[in-house]
């Protein structure tokens, strides 16, 4: 199990991960060590509903979810959707933590008003 | 200066929305200044929002009293004017349990503004009635400097205002008209030339890179084009959902500006929709909101007949 400060940091998905979710404009990898799915590719309405599907096979389990979005290019109203209402499916406890977050993406998230979301750990 | 004579008679309790027509700074402050007192008498909580120099001198003007009444600026507040309404609402919230009325002042309108800011603060204005219509008793004073706008500015105030406070007398608006937008005219066409592409049912990746390439050459920065992007990435969205499931979007720049149009078949028939602080259901619409938050201004004029269409203007530099 990889301590908390390891899971502060993006870390780049090894070959190797296991793909999730993969349409050629949206990659969903998952890592067990750390424990992780990463996101890389652009998220849209287009693409929102098969991201909320990826992440919800990938949920089993227990504790925080962890989601690595530094390669995420683009993420519309209803792609940070598809991680809220993920967040919002998890048992009572468990959240959705969000490494690597891309500026323009935090400040959207913000903006909605989903920053203050309590099953959705955005870093400061 | 004495106090406000009453509200004429037949008005109902409710918002109260009325433009103060005044003459030149001296004017302005002995009679914001005389609201404000008599507000602060009647213990009403009270919000300004004005230019900052404006501000300066109401403070000055007030003296000890100034520290009853909350000041912001309206450079800051209402820049794009669909961000004011959300900043009355937050205020009517706070004290719509409270016991006592409350009372504001907010000048959006100045000869500042740009042709096309103008139009949105008169829409603006418009909306404000629609928006506090079934709210709890309160008192909101737009001012109107008769020295510095056109008439026509001061005529379409008495359009958008059920009230006008001219001198010491209180007077129902003659061509006051209650419908949202009732002001509105049909957007003028680009100066200059444009792009035009449409769009249809399908991934917006490419609308996207179209887009942010046309916003930076027409020298809009990279973070500036990244939220045109995103912001009629929402909109064109909503053509696809909503619209008829396609569009048509245009692009130019004009008066310091780089806009980017969406036009589609669809109507929006809640007026107030892009400036509704989204609600925390994950559902509740936000993309247009989002579009007010990080757009310098942003056009909506939707009709069933003719459809709707969205202007969201970036500023250059």
């Amino acid at each position: 199990m990889a301590n908390l400060e390891d899971l502060e940091r993006p870390h780049p998905v090894p070959d190797g991960a296991t793909p999730v979710y993969d349409n050629g404009r949206l990659r969903v990898t998952r890592t067990l060590h750390p424990p992780t799915l990463s996101l890389t590719g652009e998220i849209d309405q287009w693409n929102a509903r098969s991201v909320t599907r990826g992440l919800q096979a990938a949920l089993e389990g227990e504790g925080d979810v962890h989601l690595d979005l530094s390669g995420v290019a683009f993420c519309d109203v209803d792609g940070i959707r598809a991680l809220v209402t993920t967040a919002e499916g998890l048992s009572e406890g468990r959240r959705v933590v969000i490494h690597g977050l891309p500026a323009q993406l935090k400040k959207v998230i913000r903006l909605v008003g989903w920053d203050n979301h309590p099953a959705l750990v955005i870093p400061a | 200066m004495s106090g406000y004579l009453p509200l004429p008679p037949c008005s109902a309790p409710g918002f109260r929305h009325e433009a103060l027509i005044y003459h030149g700074e001296g004017d302005f402050l002995a009679r914001t200044a005389s609201f404000i007192r008599e507000g602060l008498a009647a213990g009403e909580p009270t919000l300004v929002v004005v230019s900052a120099a404006k501000i300066d001198r109401l403070q000055a003007c007030l003296g000890d009293q100034a520290g009853g009444v909350r000041f912001l600026d309206m450079a800051e507040v209402g820049a794009n004017p669909a961000r004011i309404i959300p900043a009355w609402r937050h205020f009517v919230d706070e004290h719509r349990e409270g016991t006592r009325r409350f009372r504001g002042i907010g000048e959006p309108i100045s000869a500042a503004r740009g042709a096309a800011e103008l139009v949105e603060c008169q829409r603006h204005e418009s909306l404000l009635n629609a928006a506090f219509a079934d709210g709890p008793e309160w008192w909101l004073l737009c001012p109107y400097d008769t020295e510095t706008l056109p008439p026509e500015v001061v005529e379409e105030a008495r359009r958008s205002h059920p009230l006008v406070a001219l001198g010491t007398a209180h007077e129902h608006s003659a061509t006051y008209h209650p419908a949202p937008g009732a002001g509105d005219r049909p957007l003028p066409d680009p100066t200059g030339e444009w792009m035009e592409v449409a769009f249809r049912q399908g991934p917006l990746a490419a609308l996207r890179n179209f887009v942010s390439t046309q916003a930076v050459e027409l020298g809009a920065s990279a973070a500036r084009a990244a939220d045109l992007v995103q912001a009629m990435n929402e909109v064109a969205g909503n053509s696809l959902r909503h619209g008829g499931g396609e569009g048509v979007l245009r692009m130019w720049q004009e008066a310091g500006s780089v806009i980017c149009e969406i036009r589609d078949g669809g109507h929006i028939t809640d007026p107030l929709v892009d400036r509704r602080q989204p609600a925390s259901d994950a559902h509740a619409p936000r993309g247009l909101w989002l579009a007010n938050q990080l757009c310098d201004l942003v056009q909506v004029r939707s009709l069933p007949t003719t459809g709707t269409v969205v202007r969201l203007h970036v500023r250059l530099g």
